[in-house]
């Protein structure tokens, strides 16, 4: 099933009107606590938004970042804790680094640097991560699908 | 992979939103999946009942649980998996509810399709989990509670019951916490400390419980099991022999502010907090030396006499003044008082006049003292030449030592500079003489008369039966300065002009005296000089020539000052060129003007010549006062003696020459300045290290190891009084300059006392020794030291509790600013039986009865300032409620008011207990204050509104208690450090889940209760704590915990050992192995699986368990 759906993917990229896709990388310790709690209110999101649990945002790699979009996404967002409330010390500031690192090697590509973004919410700011998935969502959907050679 | 799905309806709440058959259609059709089923609730028994048959009939080796967060019920999945014996990693998630259906009600065809790609992402996870080790960690049966309030000893009590080893640590110096402060509890109003004081005693006499108290965590590793645990035990000073007789503080001169009366009553630096304490031990409050005593050369204890003398306490101050020193009259006149320099009272105003109260005790005790002839015990004897400071000093400390000594003295008078060079008018000889007196009463002998070199000889004394000599010859010459005219009669030498002038015989000067010089030897010149011209009917005429300004002059500044009212003249900024003459005698001094220049190495600025700009002065005398020399011709032949520079080559360690036996020290042999105090301090050391040596072992430390400095925080010296100094008696300058007599007075008793008291007691202990003279039991034991210990322990609760809001963070309330504005804690102590005021409440300020008082609520509390905290402190409202009972009880007239934001009393019998009180006629207002003001009677005028009508009022009370807030403690803080564990706001210990796991950190083994997690009353406290033994318990029954599945670990091939992960690891669980290819391990115990380490890794070798790189992109890329 996967690779049918990698291929439809792929056709409606082609499109400008077509479903965009992003991935969400949600720390365990906050944000996805916080999508928790977004989701037991019954707020409505995009359901561009896929959110993928990790223990910490400094687990995500530039690689997955770049994959992700080399693989169908869109956009992909990080949403880790406050800075200086991170609960591995600065998991949350690697995260940042590697977030405008992969920013920069996007744009010398010429590929849009805002498909890659950086959150950072306490686990009870529900409306901060609502707001973060909404201008996730806005952002990519202004900005065409993204072309893959 | 064989795969199965089960999809969760969540009883509508999944399956409402999508189409659940349709999506199971979907699943069914991707690879490796061979089971597909629904529950209406597969967190229930018919989920795991599915699983179980699915996982017997199809061979499932992994799942996929489409159902809610993984964040709600991945434990219970993971558990299912764990024991089918598939491994808990063998479970992938996809979240369907609130990933999906709860977010996306609205647009249920975008939700099926995007519920089809979880399910595929899922999926395709799944493909790639693998089965994660564990490894067993087995536990020790032991525990450590850190924080010795009620929390910890309630929680020690059920440990110990349960038969597990507890450490019970505290840092204060005795159990019991906060509530050995209160007087009494609600709703009770039951007394504290009787429901307190048998948890402490049980404590103490529970062989399982292990108490330390004055003792930090500083370092807790290990794994959860086998936690290794460093304390760091302070010293109490005070042994185990107390037997609390109380005969110790009594005689303690030093009085502080004492912490366990929050600053409402004042304790001694030894004390117990309360007569119930456990351990019931004194302590001994001792931060180190006191900045005075660091700075005196010979350690002189100036606290501990400052302190004797502002309790009226003469003798015992003499005892403490002249222990290191003999001579203490003398330096209570001449010392260059490094003490006064380093004093922290110079901080807010003046340094403590501390020479001069050394002075006033001297002078008052020294005559009466009768010195006895010390005992001898050994058989050497031990010479020693020259019989000033130095030398005196060392044969008064071998006497005292039990050896015979005799002083070689090669002028006919003892004392050296201090008779020989310094004038009457500063020093007068019957001061000088009572003190040499003293010392050869013990004993010395000393032979004035005696040239070395000439009389005797260092070989020859050696060879005459002494087993030691010290060489303390001092530095009898003046530099010899060159400069033309130096030969022309008038000029003169200051020291020898100052001897001869000391040792009585006839000296004359002429009408015109210039000195060159700016130290103390040029002064002494000059104010002689002006004596000897006012002496003989003439009109002084002294100048005095100094290259720098007066900034930069070394003499003492009180002495340059009473020469300037002697009528002085002094030209600054001029070197001698010459001194011109006429007929063989001086006429004049030619001087080159000059200014300041660049620091040189001793960081004085350099005097630089202004070219071509030159003063004559007329002068009939020109007096050189640059420096000092050693006679040394005394030593010719002497072999293995060297001198160099003008100083005899000594080993700095042991003050010995390069001969075996002979010592040297004083001016002549300087380790440290040219001064009295140092020559004092040498003797002391010679006379140690000659004991040593004649022993043959090191008995007697040369050189004392000096403790910390101590000293007062810049917050206390800024929250001091600024004030002066009590000036010491001076003599007019036209009168005193007319005669010899002594120019400074001394102090009189009520003057001493006063002085005194300006006295910060930096180092709170003074050192004075008064209890080890007054214990009986001998358990006084200044010399402890601090001691750092191991611990394995399986377990720990942190119980380290709270402190209250600073209030005076609120400054318009007045605290810390108006005596009759306390805290409600402080309150607890002033109604307290064991209180300060024995219960009675009495106004701060004047000790009146307060009749009308003013209780301010939510101080800190419930405030979004940036000033205060946002939380209640919960407890505020019924302690408040508690107090006016107390009050209105003790004193029905009282006139309680209590201005509340809202009146919040949940709990057991609170809400009963606050109706009671108002009936008992205490006034609650609903109010808001704006601010406190003072009035001259010491009332305070509360201005608040009254938030039910809107006035705004204004009245005036005796008294206003502040009911300040909680915070976390500072031991909570550093304990939150010390473990890793995590804080929320105000500082408290964040729990891992605020319902489910209210009494776990986020570190697993290590527990939390009582006000360290957040506010809280008393039972609440104990529940909580109670809670967290029982966490233990369970944790330590199982016998072995599994180490965490999801730990990172490293490819020893793949890695190429540049140690990136050991540098990112918050853990500090990765760690590079030693030998020629390093590479990367980790430490199951200690990694809590963030991953930081895999994603930095640049090899790729780092992976984290569950997490690998394979899994997270399995479920992007669907």
């Amino acid at each position: 099933m996967s690779e049918a759906l990698v291929e439809e993917q792929a056709q409606a990229a082609e499109t400008e009107d077509a479903e965009r896709k992003i991935i969400g990388f949600f720390c365990r310790e906050c944000a996805y606590a916080a999508a928790d709690a977004t989701g037991n209110a019954r707020i409505s999101l995009p359901p561009t938004i896929r959110s993928v649990l990790v223990p910490c945002t400094g687990r995500v790699s530039p690689l997955h970042l770049l994959k992700a979009l080399a693989d169908g996404a869109d956009g992909v967002y990080l949403a880790g804790c406050l800075v200086g409330q991170c609960h591995y010390r600065e998991g949350n500031l690697h995260a940042i680094d590697r977030v405008e690192f992969a920013r920069a090697l996007l744009q010398s590509v010429g590929v849009e640097p805002e498909r890659v973004q950086m959150f950072t919410m306490s686990a009870a700011d529900s409306p901060k991560f609502v707001a973060a998935a909404r201008k996730m969502h806005e952002t990519i959907s202004n900005l065409p699908p993204l072309k893959r050679k | 992979m064989r795969c199965g799905v089960f999809l969760c309806e969540c009883g509508g709440n999944i399956s409402g939103v999508l189409d659940l058959d349709s999506l199971a259609d979907v699943a069914r059709g991707a690879d490796g999946i061979v089971s597909v089923s629904r529950s209406q609730f597969m967190c229930g028994t018919e989920g795991r009942r599915l699983i179980e048959q699915a996982v017997e009939d199809r061979g499932l080796d992994r799942f996929v649980i489409g159902a809610c967060s993984r964040r709600f019920q991945g434990p219970t999945f993971e558990r299912i998996a764990r024991e089918l014996r598939l491994g808990e990693n063998a479970v992938a998630f996809a979240n369907l509810r609130e990933g999906c259906s709860f977010v996306h009600r609205d647009e249920p065809e975008k939700a099926q399709s995007k519920a089809e790609k979880i399910v595929a992402a899922a999926i395709a996870r799944a493909g790639f989990q693998s089965d994660l080790p564990r490894g067993r960690t087995f536990l020790h049966r032991s525990a450590l509670i850190v924080g010795g309030g009620i929390a910890g000893v309630a929680a020690a009590e059920e440990l110990a019951g349960a038969g597990i080893d507890v450490h019970l640590v505290e840092r204060e110096q005795s159990l019991g916490g906060y509530m050995a402060r209160l007087s009494k509890t609600f709703p009770t109003e039951d007394c504290a400390m009787c429901s307190l004081a048998p948890q402490l005693t049980g404590a103490a006499l529970e062989p399982r419980t292990h108490i330390h108290t004055l003792t930090d965590v500083t370092e807790i590793s290990g794994p959860p099991g086998e936690f290794r645990v460093k304390l760091r035990h302070r010293p109490r000073f005070v042994s185990e022999a107390c037997v609390g007789c109380d005969d110790c503080t009594p005689v303690c001169p030093v009085s502080v502010s004492s912490e366990f009366d929050l600053g409402v009553a004042k304790r001694k630096a030894i004390s117990r907090p309360f007569a119930n304490a456990v351990p019931s031990l004194y302590a001994i409050d001792k931060r180190g030396a006191s900045p005075c005593k660091s700075a005196c050369p010979a350690g002189t204890s100036a606290q501990g006499y400052v302190a004797l003398v502002a309790e009226g306490r003469f003798d015992e101050a003499y005892g403490v003044a002249s222990a290191p020193n003999p001579f203490p009259s003398v330096c209570g006149r001449i010392c260059t008082h490094p003490c006064e320099s380093a004093c922290a009272r110079g901080d807010v105003d003046e340094p403590i006049a501390i020479a001069a109260l050394k002075r006033f005790v001297a002078d008052r005790v020294g005559p009466e003292i009768v010195v006895e002839k010390a005992p001898l015990v050994h058989s050497e004897k031990v010479a020693i030449v020259g019989a000033g400071p130095a030398g005196l000093t060392c044969a008064r400390d071998l006497a005292k030592l039990g050896y015979q000594t005799t002083v070689f003295e090669a002028l006919p008078v003892a004392g050296g500079m201090l008779k020989t060079g310094i004038p009457a008018y500063r020093l007068p000889k019957d001061v000088l003489g009572r003190e040499i007196a003293a010392i050869t009463a013990l004993g010395v002998k000393v032979e004035t008369g005696k040239r070395a070199g000439k009389d005797f000889s260092i070989d020859g004394l050696l060879a005459d039966g002494y087993g030691a000599a010290f060489l303390a010859v001092g530095l009898q010459k003046s530099s010899e300065v060159e400069i033309a005219g130096a030969e022309l009669e008038g000029t003169l030498r200051a020291v020898e002009f100052l001897r001869e002038l000391n040792l009585g015989e006839k000296v004359t000067v002429g009408d015109r005296v210039v000195v060159i010089g700016g130290g103390d030897v040029a002064l002494d010149a000059a104010r002689s000089a002006i004596r000897l011209q006012k002496g003989s009917g003439r009109e002084p005429d002294v100048t005095l020539a100094y290259r720098r300004t007066r900034a930069e002059m070394p003499a003492l500044a009180e002495d340059v000052e009473q020469a300037l009212e002697e009528g002085l003249k002094v030209e600054f900024l001029v070197a001698p060129l010459k001194i011109v003459g006429k007929k063989g005698h001086v006429s004049a001094l030619e001087l080159q003007r000059c200014e300041l220049g660049e620091p040189d190495d001793s960081g004085r600025r350099r005097s630089v010549p202004i070219e071509g700009d030159f003063v004559e002065i007329a002068a009939d005398n020109v007096v050189l006062a640059i420096g000092q020399e050693i006679v040394a011709d005394f030593l010719e032949g002497c072999e293995g003696v060297e001198v160099e520079r003008s100083q005899i080559q000594i080993d700095r360690e042991t003050l010995m020459t390069g001969k075996a036996g002979v010592f040297a020290g004083g001016d002549a042999a300087a380790t440290g300045g040219w001064t009295a105090i140092e020559a004092i301090a040498a003797g002391s050391r010679a006379a140690r290290s000659i004991h040593n040596f004649l022993r043959g072992e090191q008995l007697l430390e040369i050189w004392p190891a000096k403790a910390a400095e101590a000293r007062p925080s810049d917050e206390e010296l800024a929250g001091q009084v600024v004030g002066q100094r009590v000036p010491a008696p001076l003599r007019n300058g036209a009168e005193r300059r007319a005669d010899w007599g002594e120019v400074v007075g001394t102090y009189s008793e009520e003057d001493a006392i006063a002085e005194a008291n300006r006295c910060l007691n930096c180092a709170v202990c003074s050192e004075c020794e008064s209890c080890v003279k007054a214990c009986p039991a001998g358990a006084i034991e200044l010399d402890q030291t601090e001691t750092i210990e191991e611990l394995a322990v399986g377990a720990i609760i942190v119980t380290t509790g709270h402190k209250e809001f600073d209030a005076r963070r609120k400054r318009p309330l007045g605290f810390g600013r108006f005596p009759n504005v306390v805290t409600q804690s402080q309150l607890a102590r002033l109604l307290a039986p064991s209180g300060p005021t024995a219960g009675e409440l009495k106004r701060p300020s004047d000790g009146s009865i307060p009749k009308k008082i003013f209780m301010l609520q939510c101080v800190g509390s419930r405030d979004c300032s940036s000033s205060g905290n946002e939380h209640c402190s919960a407890i505020c409202c019924l302690f408040a409620t508690l107090h006016a009972s107390l009050i209105k009880q003790h004193d029905p007239d009282a006139d309680v008011t209590i201005g509340y934001t809202d009146m919040r009393t949940p709990g057991k019998a609170h809400e009963e207990y606050y109706r009671l009180v108002q009936e008992r006629g205490v006034r609650y207002v609903r109010s808001r204050s704006g601010e406190i003001l003072e009035q001259p009677d010491g009332g305070l005028l509360v201005r608040f509104e009254d938030t039910v009508t809107g006035r705004k009022n204004e009245e005036v009370f005796d008294m206003v208690v502040l009911s300040a807030g909680l915070e976390a403690s500072d031991g909570t803080t550093e304990i939150a450090h010390v473990a890793g564990l995590q804080q929320s706001s105000a500082g408290f210990i964040k729990e891992y889940h605020p319902k489910l796991r209210p009494v776990d950190t986020q570190r697993p083994g290590i527990f939390v209760a009582g006000t360290a997690q957040g506010p809280k009353s008393i039972p609440d406290t104990i529940a909580q704590a109670k809670a967290a033994a029982a966490r233990v318990v369970s944790m330590l029954s199982a016998g072995y915990v599994l180490t965490p599945a999801q730990v990172a670990s490293s490819d020893s091939e793949q890695c190429i050992g540049c140690g990136i992960c050991v540098e990112v690891c918050p853990q500090g669980a990765a760690a590079l192995t030693v030998g020629d290819s390093p590479h990367a391990v980790v430490d199951a115990n200690s990694c809590r699986g963030c991953g930081i380490c895999a994603a930095e890794c640049p090899s790729g070798a780092m992976t984290l368990g569950g997490f690998s790189d394979e899994e997270i992109l399995a479920e992007v890329m669907v």
